[in-house]
């Protein structure tokens, strides 16, 4: 929780008001997004290193690849989590706008940057995955 | 139970009370354990960090998702 955050909840005795409870729970919830969408990046970093040592061979060719051989780890890192990932946090965006009351406001844009980048990554390995 | 076991500090879960303590040594354990499981079966250094990471990614999702569930302030 930041400075200005703390000081707020303060003024209410040190309970924090729901409103901003959203908007802590917003943070974490894009950081533990972060998180498990790390796995899939990896594994697209390692395939793309893979292709630029391996003539002859693509990305996409080394997912098929790797979707033949692990069917349920591919299906749950590039399919199952980003459409998830990009749901919760299209919620969470969503929660936060009515709380902040418009897009003029800072603050939503400064709280939501980390859940709409969570968003485009997600969309993106679903476009990689789904070609 | 006394909630929250975790707080986020950044992209990190940092344990807040004894329970959060023991999950995190209990990742630590299972983390030292896959390693040497796989660098048993590896070929190469490559080789082993290259699955050991991709080990360590999925302990650290598991991770931040329970801290997540546990670190929630109830609403009052």
């Amino acid at each position: 929780m930041r400075e200005y955050q703390v000081r707020f909840c303060e003024r209410f005795g040190g309970v924090t008001p729901p409103y901003l409870l959203d908007f802590i729970n917003a943070k974490d919830k894009s950081v533990v997004s972060w998180w498990w969408l790390s796995v899939p990046l990896f594994i697209i970093t390692m395939l793309l290193m893979k292709t630029l040592y391996m003539p002859g061979t693509t990305l996409v060719s080394n997912i098929r690849d790797l979707a033949a051989k692990e069917q349920y780890m591919s299906l749950i890192f590039f399919l199952i989590s980003p459409v998830v990932l990009i749901i919760v946090n299209a919620f969470s965006i969503r929660k936060i706008y009515y709380l902040s009351g418009s897009l003029k406001s800072m603050n939503f844009l400064e709280t939501v940057w980390f859940n709409i980048l969570i968003i485009i990554f997600s969309v993106l390995i679903l476009l990689i995955y789904l070609l | 139970m006394n909630f929250p076991w975790f707080k986020r500090i950044g992209i990190f879960f940092i344990p807040a009370s004894i329970v959060g303590w023991i999950i995190l040594a209990a990742g630590f354990v299972f983390a030292i354990f896959s390693f040497m499981d796989i660098d048993g079966r590896s070929h190469s250094v490559s080789d082993t960090m290259m699955n050991f990471v991709f080990m360590l990614l999925i302990i650290g999702a598991v991770y931040s998702l329970i801290a997540y569930m546990t670190s929630r302030v109830p609403k009052k």
